[in-house]
């Protein structure tokens, strides 16, 4: 049986790891390689780094961090999200070890050159993310470059549609960092029903990720400020759940919670 | 010695790492002589496989590596270089592969895509994939191999069966990523380097004696 996911996420901000709260409040953790080599030790079924700052300031990905995250040789695998702009852009992340590519400000800018991604690399290699609120009894989608909030494009949601994007990161950027906050109506109302969807943004507490999980649109979870409050977070996470859903992995000995029993 | 078959598809990086984490001396080239002095050669891979062989064709590598497969040298292809090892691809157009392992590539049909980790269970009787009976490993792939019974050593269920290892004496293909499946990734990869390669030496000393 396919498992789903527990992601976790380094949100990395003028090249340190932040903890960010509503996409607009940050507090630096630290460099991102301990963070990102954290994650790989305690067993995360992915890691996803977001680089916040590049599409912003309209740079490349962040390679030069990709080739360092590369030398800790992670065994976990790995999405990088930040500035990717074109076919190269992806290509070269990958090359530098990236397994899996999220883009955001591209579906904005120009969702034909997300169709060329996808045709280089394979759809499972593509990933949207789409930061919703939920207002008034709509959906709103964010551009946050420009703080500007839309209805979801009909011409985006026919492009998923169309099979060349093969999982949607809906992060609830308004309750980001809020414990249990997480608005189950992005879910339960997003148009598409039967695209796999990881939920992020204000996901902390075990009962809220089994309810979540519980649903067959959900595939995955994506944590971020709530791994930095305790140590093995994630195992933490996983033995709390206790669902077959959820992968129990191996552990080296010295990393496993068994060993403090 | 390990040798990484650079064809310029996909992420060596990670599974060179893998690899020296384990112990293992490792040669990343495209170069015949330099891959020539390995006891193993893997061919990994991310991206669609038209242009994976071409990439292989314009390296002069497709020869190369039918020969080395001849010359019982032993294979591991991983992901998208596991369906490389195959006859042939549907992925776009239909494509021929290096076929050092008899069957085809094509779209997973129950499903569009397998993503995730998923369990693989042994088919046949293998000693170096029984350790890893039951694990859960990393997989992220949209078409699957389809041939005879006797190449399928694992599987893994998606909505259907999935191959996850097929093997044809010491040519090797592994539809997950062992590289990015942690533990169970190191202990399978570990086990099916040394177990081919100690098959290898165990036949050439028979040849010698």
């Amino acid at each position: 049986m396919l498992k789903k996911r527990l992601i976790g996420v380094v949100t990395i901000k003028d090249g340190w790891a932040v903890q960010s709260f509503g996409y607009q409040r940050y507090l630096p953790l630290g460099k991102p390689e301990c963070l990102i080599k954290n994650l790989d030790r305690w067993g995360a079924d992915e890691i996803l780094v977001q680089v916040i700052d590049r599409s912003r300031q309209k740079i490349a990905p962040d390679f030069s961090l990709l080739e360092r995250i590369g030398k800790l040789g992670l065994s976990t695998p790995l999405i990088y999200g930040g500035g990717i702009r074109n076919v190269d852009d992806g290509v070269k992340a990958i090359h530098y070890g990236a397994d899996r590519l999220v883009v955001d400000a591209l579906l904005h800018d120009d969702l034909q050159e997300v169709q060329h991604l996808s045709e280089r690399l394979g759809a499972q290699a593509v990933i949207a993310s789409l930061p919703l609120s939920w207002q008034d009894d709509k959906l709103a989608w964010l551009d946050y470059r420009s703080q500007t909030k839309i209805a979801i494009a009909t011409h985006l949601l026919e492009t998923i549609k169309s099979g060349i994007i093969s999982e949607i990161l809906i992060s609830d950027w308004l309750h980001e960092g809020q414990a249990n906050g997480f608005e189950s109506n992005l879910v339960k109302k997003f148009p598409l029903q039967n695209i796999p969807i990881i939920a992020f943004g204000g996901v902390s507490e075990p009962v809220q990720m089994a309810e979540l999980l519980a649903q067959p649109n959900i595939v995955a979870i994506a944590i971020g400020n709530f791994l930095n409050y305790q140590e093995q977070a994630i195992q933490k996470y996983k033995q709390a759940i206790a669902s077959e859903q959820i992968r129990n992995p191996i552990y080296s000995s010295k990393y496993s919670l068994l060993t403090n029993v | 010695m390990v040798g990484i078959v650079d064809y310029g598809m996909g992420n060596h990086a990670s599974v060179m790492h893998s690899l020296k984490s384990m112990g293992f001396k490792v040669r990343i080239s495209a170069d015949p002589q330099v891959l020539d002095n390995t006891d193993i050669l893997i061919l990994p891979g991310v991206g669609a496989f038209p242009s994976a062989m071409q990439a292989l064709r314009d390296r002069g590598l497709v020869n190369y590596l039918q020969h080395q497969a001849v010359m019982q040298h032993p294979i591991i292809g991983i992901c998208l270089g596991m369906q490389l090892l195959t006859t042939a691809s549907y992925e776009f157009e239909y494509t021929l592969g290096l076929g050092l392992i008899e069957g085809e590539i094509v779209p997973l049909t129950a499903s569009k895509w397998h993503i995730g980790w998923n369990e693989i269970k042994c088919l046949q009787q293998d000693s170096l994939l029984e350790p890893s009976n039951h694990q859960s490993f990393y997989f992220n792939h949209s078409f699957t191999y389809q041939g005879a019974d006797k190449y399928q050593i694992a599987i893994a269920q998606h909505n259907q069966a999935v191959a996850a290892v097929i093997r044809h004496d010491n040519i090797a293909g592994i539809q997950f990523h062992p590289e990015k499946s942690q533990v169970a990734g190191k202990q399978l990869l570990r086990n099916l380097i040394t177990g081919l390669v100690n098959a290898k030496e165990t036949i050439d000393r028979s040849c010698h004696n």
